[in-house]
């Protein structure tokens, strides 16, 4: 299984990111090789539509969970199509993208099954 | 002939220069393009006798041809097409139906479903003249459309004053796009001559020759008059800064028709239009 974190900085000792759309960076970590990648988000910079844009750098790393602050109604829809779970760290006081994972693996981050914000505006509404 | 009113901040007086003009100019016909927020009709108080869907298009895809190959997600702009794991994700509102991802696809899974982003207005004004108003949908993204599509209503031999939106952006392009003349309407302060400058580079860059009428003449500083000279653009006309205008235009009511004194002001700025054209 592989969780993506919505990250600022790379790897596991990486700030996380208080933005999933236009986060920096997604850490990758799989559960069964244990191996970590950083991947750029290359959605961050989008006009209109990161959300569901970042669902799709995701989805073709064939990720299965994301850990993200918040989610919103754009990349709710895209993430049901890649058959990609969410769960929210925000309001949690967490640090790291290790802080995440673990928060995850223990049960604290709850699932999101709807949107968690309004549709933001990026550069311009979309 | 088509002559535009715009101005680069909102607020600054294209309605009242709009609609005060057009009611002072014979066989007129008044277009509303701020389709974001109309209000030329708050004045000129049309008997409103037709009004048409504007629609647009969005993608669907038939899933029996998708092959999920993902040029179209690559070739839009706006991600409103996403191509998915066992589907492709569409977000109707983020389309702008430029028809790019039918192009795109190879297997001719794509095809165009209509939906409504607005609708336009037309009426006869209680001042004689015929006006038009775009109205966008909530929460619809752009207008652009909707004015393209109130301008295509006009008539060639029409006069037409184009109440145009604020600012540089797609929907005032879309507005001012083909017009023969553009009167900008700035005020004298610091914010209304940094935004009017993005409105002169946007002319000029469109070739379009115009003018500037100064609203609220005396409420700021000299300025507007030192960049209108140094630019070597035209003040067709200053309208003073008045208690009385600006108690008229909180009734929702034409200043030129209640003090005639300002009536001239219009007919003047026509005819300085008309001895360029």
């Amino acid at each position: 299984m592989k969780i993506a974190v919505s990250a600022k900085e790379v790897g596991l000792n990486g700030k996380i990111d208080d933005r999933f759309g236009r986060a920096e960076y997604y850490v990758i970590f799989d559960t069964e090789t244990k191996e970590v990648k950083t991947v750029e988000n290359s959605a961050k910079n989008e006009s209109a539509g990161a959300g569901g844009k970042a669902v799709k750098v995701l989805g073709d790393e064939n990720v299965n969970i994301i850990l993200a602050p918040e989610v919103g109604p754009k990349a709710i829809t895209a993430l049901k199509a890649f058959e990609i779970e969410a769960y929210l760290y925000a309001g949690m006081g967490l640090n790291t993208v290790e802080d995440a994972i673990n928060a995850f693996n223990e049960g604290k981050l709850i699932k999101a099954n709807n949107a968690t914000v309004e549709e933001h505006s990026g550069l311009r509404k979309a | 002939m088509k002559i535009a009113v715009l101005s680069g901040k909102g607020g600054t007086g294209k309605t009242t220069v709009s609609n005060n003009l057009a009611i002072n100019i014979k066989n007129t016909i008044l277009i509303d393009t701020d389709v974001e927020e109309p209000n030329s009709h708050i004045f000129l108080k049309p008997d409103i006798e037709k009004i048409d869907s504007v629609f647009i298009g969005y993608p669907e895809v038939d899933m029996n041809k998708c092959n999920l190959c993902g040029k179209c997600g690559e070739f839009c702009r706006f991600n409103a097409i996403i191509p998915a794991k066992n589907s492709v994700v569409v977000f109707n509102e983020s389309c702008h139906d430029c028809g790019g991802c039918a192009m795109v696809c190879p297997t001719n899974a794509i095809t165009y479903k209509q939906r409504e982003i607005g609708k336009i207005y037309s009426g006869k004004t209680k001042y004689d003249i015929d006006m038009k108003y775009g109205e966008i949908n909530i929460g619809e993204m752009s207008g652009v459309r909707i004015i393209e599509e109130v301008k295509e209503k006009i008539k060639n031999e029409e006069i037409v004053i184009i109440d145009s939106p604020p600012g540089t952006a797609c929907s005032t392009v879309a507005a001012v796009e083909g017009v023969d003349y553009a009167i900008l309407v700035s005020e004298p302060t610091p914010f209304g001559v940094s935004d009017m400058k993005m409105v002169v580079e946007m002319l000029r860059e469109m070739n379009i020759p115009f003018g500037l009428v100064i609203n609220k003449a005396k409420l700021g500083d000299d300025e507007i008059y030192e960049y209108a000279n140094n630019e070597n653009i035209e003040i067709l006309a200053e309208i003073p800064f008045n208690k009385e205008i600006a108690k008229l235009y909180a009734n929702g009511e034409l200043f030129s028709i209640h003090l005639k004194e300002y009536k001239e002001i219009f007919e003047n700025i026509y005819s300085q239009i008309l001895s360029k054209l």
